[in-house]
């Protein structure tokens, strides 16, 4: 794996390697940190999807028991409201008002629905007969909406979760297989780089010092002759000065060869 | 993720039905009807004979064209005439929903959304 | 005496109505229905009465289509039964067949207002209310035009006349005028049953008379009940009342004023009968004593009340003779007898057995 995504192009440096340094560390967190984030998202995911999976069922009976009481309404009415409904149809009662909500730094959106109490299209319908089904058919089929509306937050709110747990994964993935392998590469790159000059660096030091110590041989051999020279020279006149130096009196002795007499406080 | 205010306006719901289910719905009180001069409905009757060109039309109408509408409730049979259209649908808003009718009761089978949960956890 | 030329003339019509009232499903079949797991079975149990009729239904037919073709019966045997009329009983037929016309014409009239093709809502109107020039009324595209047909065209021309102009079309709800065409038509009904020489001072004028009260009774108090809590004003209200029957004028009057369910009993209360729906399904405080004539404990609504009460007395216009009531009361019954079969095929194809008994059974 890691041989395939490769390094960065940098250059070898110290300051880089610093710099690789401290974005392996940022990845590294960032890592754990999206990590825990896709799980969050995916715990939430799970509830939603087990709530729809729950309410879709409830949805098929709740509809049931809807459709039931509109059989209601054609055995009081007597006939056929279908039509009639459909043309009287102005403005909305039943609405509906999305709001948001914060599931780690992910805006769900979640409808709530209200109803318009003001708009009443229907009110008439049925005036002659079974306008007593026909507001009740209005009142459960409203709650069969409102179930509806549910379901159709936690279905708004499945498609955007997978929409960010997908989005969220493929980060938390290039991270992982990307990012970190790839500056671990750059980081080895600029280490071994680095040994490489120290290496080179070391020997030439080496042989620098060879060098001198070389030089510096040669030039203690060159004083080294110079001095025998000049003590052959000296050897010659020395015996004349030796008369001289027996005159020079004996220094006294400082360095405590005569022991000192104890001292006591 | 949508656009953070696209949702705000989006306040009404659209229903494709059959006759009993629009009847139904309508009687809720969700029927709305845009001002003229282009007076919109936000619900369509189905029945036998109409085209399935005429069902995709209001679908995309109400998915893609009217920005009011925040959830859209489809009967199940009528969105198997037009699966390729609600399967191929992704977005977020409007909610596409598919419910029963009186005559075809509920079957989890077919729901693009339901379908979706059950890949997801390979069952 | 009214008996002595009666059969010279409708006769044959009345032998063919107790026929037909023969062939009503009675509680042997509707407990045989009830059984039933699938609309096949219930389409089974149903060959015996109607059977070519509904031959020609697919394998489990929706609850709608399988009342389509009971009513296609019924419309067909009223047909001919209108074809052997003469005279006043012809006339008498007619009329029947009114109170469809007004619901066809109340859908024309929201089809028009709305703008669409009214050609596709004949196909929408109840074959009872077809006649002849209904199509053209579809040619019609504004309103004003189609209110100028319908005094032309229609035999209920003097109904509208009478009470509404083009403009009310335009702006009454239509339900409004719906009712307001219906108060009219039972007012003309009753006019006819009553004051027309041949039914005069015969049974039919007191059976009819009777039914036709009931029905006014039963419309003012429905509209009374379901106009609360609307932008129905009590003058408006006060309009659709038909001004007869037995609530009329006292009873009117007082419902006009009620503004709530108390006041509305309170107003029915000098009818034993109504009295008694109340206080059956607990829409008075205090009431109760009278409760077991509507066999109310079974959760029934103030509609099954009514619904009841008219089938008791059709069956009762039975057990007179000379006439042409009968097909009225026949044709109440056939239609309550949809009604029932509709009720429990649809709890059938619902899966809602608990409440299948909820249906009104005379025989």
């Amino acid at each position: 794996m890691s041989g395939a995504v490769g390094r960065e192009a940098v250059f070898p440096t110290r300051q880089s390697l610093g710099l690789m340094k401290s974005k392996l560390k940022g990845a590294e967190i960032g890592h754990s940190l999206l990590k825990r984030k896709s799980e969050a998202l995916t715990k939430r995911f799970r509830e939603i999807t087990r709530r729809i999976d729950e309410a879709k069922q409830k949805m098929g009976r709740v509809m049931q028991i809807a459709a039931f009481s509109l059989a209601e309404v054609s055995y009081a009415v007597g006939g056929e409201i279908g039509y009639q409904v459909q043309e009287s149809a102005k403005q909305a009662r039943f609405r509906v008002r999305a709001k948001q909500e914060n599931v780690s730094g992910v805006f769900l959106p979640h409808f709530e629905s209200y109803t318009e109490d003001s708009i009443n299209d229907f009110g008439l319908t049925g005036l002659g007969k079974g306008g007593q089904q026909v507001q009740r058919c209005r009142e459960t089929y409203a709650r069969a909406v409102e179930t509806l509306v549910e379901l159709a937050s936690l279905q708004t709110a499945f498609v955007i979760l997978d929409e960010v747990i997908k989005v969220v994964n493929r980060r938390v993935n290039a991270i992982e297989h990307v990012i970190i392998p790839r500056t671990e590469n750059t980081i080895k790159y600029i280490n071994s780089e680095l040994d490489e000059l120290d290496r080179e660096e070391f020997y030439r030091l080496k042989k620098v010092s060879n060098k001198k110590q070389e030089d510096t041989a040669a030039a203690d051999r060159e004083i080294q002759a110079a001095r025998e020279r000049e003590a052959e020279k000296q050897l010659t006149s020395g015996k004349e000065k030796e008369a001289k130096e027996k005159e020079t009196p004996d220094v006294p002795d400082v360095l405590g060869e005569q022991e000192d007499t104890d001292v006591i406080f | 993720m949508a656009s953070a205010v696209a949702y705000k306006e989006r306040q009404f719901l659209a229903v494709i039905g059959d006759e009993d289910s629009v009847t139904g719905l309508l009687l809720a009180g969700i029927g709305h009807v845009t001002d003229p001069p282009d007076a919109q409905r936000n619900f369509l009757v189905v029945d036998a004979k109409t085209e399935n060109s005429t069902i995709e039309k209001a679908f995309q109408n109400f998915t893609r064209e009217r920005n009011d509408i925040a959830v859209l409730l489809i009967n199940q049979h009528i969105a198997e005439r037009i699966r390729h259209a609600v399967d191929s649908y992704s977005e977020a808003f409007p909610a596409v929903l598919e419910i029963p009718s009186k005559d075809h009761p509920y079957d989890p089978e077919k729901d693009s959304v339901l379908k979706r949960v059950r890949r997801l956890f390979g069952e | 005496m009214e008996g002595l030329f009666f059969n010279v003339n409708n006769g044959y019509i009345e032998g063919i109505v107790r026929g037909y009232r023969n062939s009503l499903l009675n509680g042997q079949h509707y407990s045989n229905l009830t059984q039933c797991e699938t609309i096949d079975d219930v389409k089974l149990q149903l060959a015996p009465a109607y059977g070519d009729f509904l031959g020609a239904l697919p394998p489990n037919p929706s609850t709608s289509a399988l009342a389509g073709k009971m009513t296609d019966k019924l419309v067909a045997e009223f047909r001919y039964l209108l074809a052997q009329a003469t005279g006043s009983t012809a006339r008498f037929l007619q009329f029947l067949t009114y109170g469809y016309m007004i619901d066809n014409i109340a859908l024309l009239i929201t089809g028009t207002l709305h703008e669409r093709d009214t050609r596709e809502l004949l196909q929408r109107c109840h074959p009872l209310g077809w006649f002849e020039t209904l199509p053209v009324l579809c040619v019609a595209t504004n309103i004003e035009e189609l209110y100028n047909s319908v005094l032309v065209e229609t035999p209920l021309a003097g109904y509208f006349k009478s009470s509404l102009n083009h403009q009310d079309l335009d702006e009454l709800n239509i339900e409004i005028v719906r009712n307001t065409l219906y108060k009219n038509y039972l007012e003309d009904f009753y006019r006819f049953v009553t004051t027309d020489p041949d039914f005069k001072g015969t049974p039919t004028q007191e059976v009819m008379a009777e039914i036709l009260e009931f029905e006014a009774d039963r419309r003012a108090i429905n509209i009374t009940l379901n106009s609360f809590g609307t932008e129905l004003s009590k003058q408006e209200r006060r309009k659709l009342y038909p001004e007869f029957g037995k609530l009329y004028p006292e009873g009117s009057l007082m419902l006009s004023r009620a503004d709530d369910i108390e006041a509305v009993a309170l107003a029915v209360s000098v009818s034993s009968d109504y009295k008694a729906f109340f206080d059956a399904v607990g829409l008075t405080q205090g009431g109760g004593g009278l409760g077991g004539m509507g066999g109310s404990s079974d959760g029934k609504s103030l509609e099954d009340l009514f619904y009841q009460k008219e089938m008791d007395m059709s069956k009762i216009v039975f057990t007179r003779q000379f006439t042409p009531a009968v097909v009225y009361a026949w044709m109440r019954l056939k239609e309550q007898e949809i009604r029932n079969v509709t009720w429990i095929s649809e709890c059938i194809a619902q899966n809602q057995k608990e409440r299948i008994g909820n249906f009104i059974s005379v025989f």
